[in-house]
């Protein structure tokens, strides 16, 4: 079966062998391993990417279901000028330990920031409430996201 | 896992010309399909039917009398719905708070239904908004209230070539609300989940519905605490007598999740928390 889709950016044509994950097909076939398997049952929020935008688990999508659709990773995230402020304030506030649920975090609070300009603290737990860390404790995550969001805000002013 | 192609139709006649084969799989949002498809990874997966490319399935509708609710709509999209948010706010709070964002942004309505979880979060709602789904195949196309639906845990009247092609409520417009309970806030399944839906004119209870989830193998209706509840007067003494007759009602399991008489008791505080609001609003 045949899908095209928009990955990154840019426009795709694939044949799809079967069926397969939509993590599947980033990670193992198109190398884009920036997505992480955490659980593979929708609960750690490891594997988020955005579909037209909005955050889904990757782990419980089917490759011939992003036909026609457009997908952001974490690859997309981080390439982006927009979310620069994010992965920066990841960096300072030591939201990131080992890493793992990173790529997901970031990828849900860019999709909270490109409709939420001043999300309250509220309003971040609430869009990563689907992302897991194990090591954190998330304080220093929501510092992360609300630190982003006024640099933003600063920048736009 | 890769085994064959799924088969993506994108109208709803192809859809049913496919559901006539037997052993297909249908996949909505795949937020249940594909956790259960996890566990047996090695095994071959079914033939999957792949129902969210049709985009006539996806949508809410307002008619004369009713709403209707394509079975594809997402809980994100019931909860921002503004149709929804006027004639079953019962159904956007439970769309809301169910799951994580990533959830909501991919799990159905129709897969909510035809899953039927005892546990499954807008299945109360949709008992009291007296909701009724139209199930069609190729040839044939029925009704009924969603009550007839669920036979037990997982089992439902739904037959093998059928597919859940509508949801429908009507438009009288009622108070009501839906209160859960879970381990956790995001990402925990209902421990116990009461649903109402109240026409109240000058302080009397005219009609009322109550749903409870997860508290026996099927969503069920607290039937004696709304007789209690009909034609009298909410205040706070009603409030108690039917929110015990509620707790009664329920026939919870122990399980993973709970305990049964923490359930049953829930079940009282759950409802009691509701009706007061309704009350103090009043
Ligand atoms: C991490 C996590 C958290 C969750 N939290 C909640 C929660 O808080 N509350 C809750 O209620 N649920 C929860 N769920 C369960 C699930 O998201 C819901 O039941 C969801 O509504 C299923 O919809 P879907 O479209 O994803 O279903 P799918 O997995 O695509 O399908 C579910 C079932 O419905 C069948 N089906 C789908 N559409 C149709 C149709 N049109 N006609 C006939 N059969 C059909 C499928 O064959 C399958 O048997 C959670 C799931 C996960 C993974
Ligand atoms: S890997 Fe997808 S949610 Fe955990
Ligand atoms: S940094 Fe280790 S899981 Fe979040």
């Amino acid at each position: 079966m045949k899908v095209r889709f928009k990955l990154n950016g840019k426009f795709v044509m694939l044949d799809l062998p079967g069926v397969e994950r939509l993590i599947d097909l980033l990670r193992e076939r198109l190398d884009l391993v920036g997505t992480k398997e955490g659980c593979g049952k929708g609960e750690c929020g490891a594997c988020t990417v955005l579909l037209d935008g909005k955050p889904v688990c990757s782990c419980l999508m089917l490759a011939s279901q992003i036909a026609g659709h457009e997908i952001v990773t974490i690859e997309g995230v981080a390439a982006d000028n927009r979310y620069a402020h994010i992965l920066n304030a990841f960096e300072e506030t030591g939201a990131v330990q080992c890493g793992y649920c990173s790529p997901g975090m970031i990828v849900s609070a860019a999709a909270l920031l490109a409709r939420n300009r001043h999300p309250s603290d509220n309003e971040i737990k609430r869009a990563l409430a689907g992302n897991l860390c194990r090591c954190t404790g998330y304080s220093k995550i929501i510092e992360a996201v609300s630190r982003a969001a006024e640099r933003v805000a600063q920048e736009r002013k | 896992m890769k085994e064959q192609d799924t088969i993506n139709p994108s109208s709803l006649r192809q859809a049913l010309a496919a559901k006539a084969r037997p052993n297909l799989v249908v996949v909505a949002g795949g937020t249940d399909i594909l956790v259960q498809l996890h566990d047996r990874v090695d095994r071959p997966w079914p033939k999957l039917l792949v129902l969210d490319g049709i985009k006539a399935l996806g949508k809410i509708t307002l008619h004369d009398d009713f709403v209707t609710i394509g079975p594809n709509v997402t809980f994100s999209e019931i909860e921002s719905s503004p149709i929804i948010g006027k004639y079953a706010p019962q159904l956007a709070q439970a769309a809301s708070v169910a799951g994580s964002v990533q959830i909501r942004n991919r799990a159905t309505i129709g897969g909510n239904v035809a899953n039927a979880s005892p546990a499954g979060d807008l299945i109360p709602p949709l008992y009291v908004l007296g909701a009724t789904l139209e199930l069609l195949s190729v040839r044939t196309k029925r009704s009924m209230p969603i009550e007839k639906f669920f036979v037990g845990p997982g089992k439902t009247v739904l037959k093998s070539n059928e597919l859940i092609t509508a949801i429908r409520i009507s438009k009288v417009k009622r108070i009501g609300f839906f209160l859960r309970l879970g381990t956790r806030q995001a990402l925990a399944i209902s421990k116990v989940s009461v649903a109402a839906a109240l026409m109240i004119k000058s302080g009397i209870i005219l009609d009322v519905k109550i749903a409870l989830g997860a508290v026996a193998p099927t969503v069920i209706r607290a039937g004696v605490a709304e007789e209690l509840l009909r034609g009298n007067r909410l205040d706070a003494k009603l409030i108690d007598h039917a929110a015990e007759a509620a707790s009664k009602e329920a026939r919870p399991i122990d399980d993973i999740r709970s305990v049964a008489a923490y359930r049953k008791e829930m079940v009282g505080i759950l409802l009691k928390r509701g009706l007061t609001k309704i009350l103090e609003s009043m």
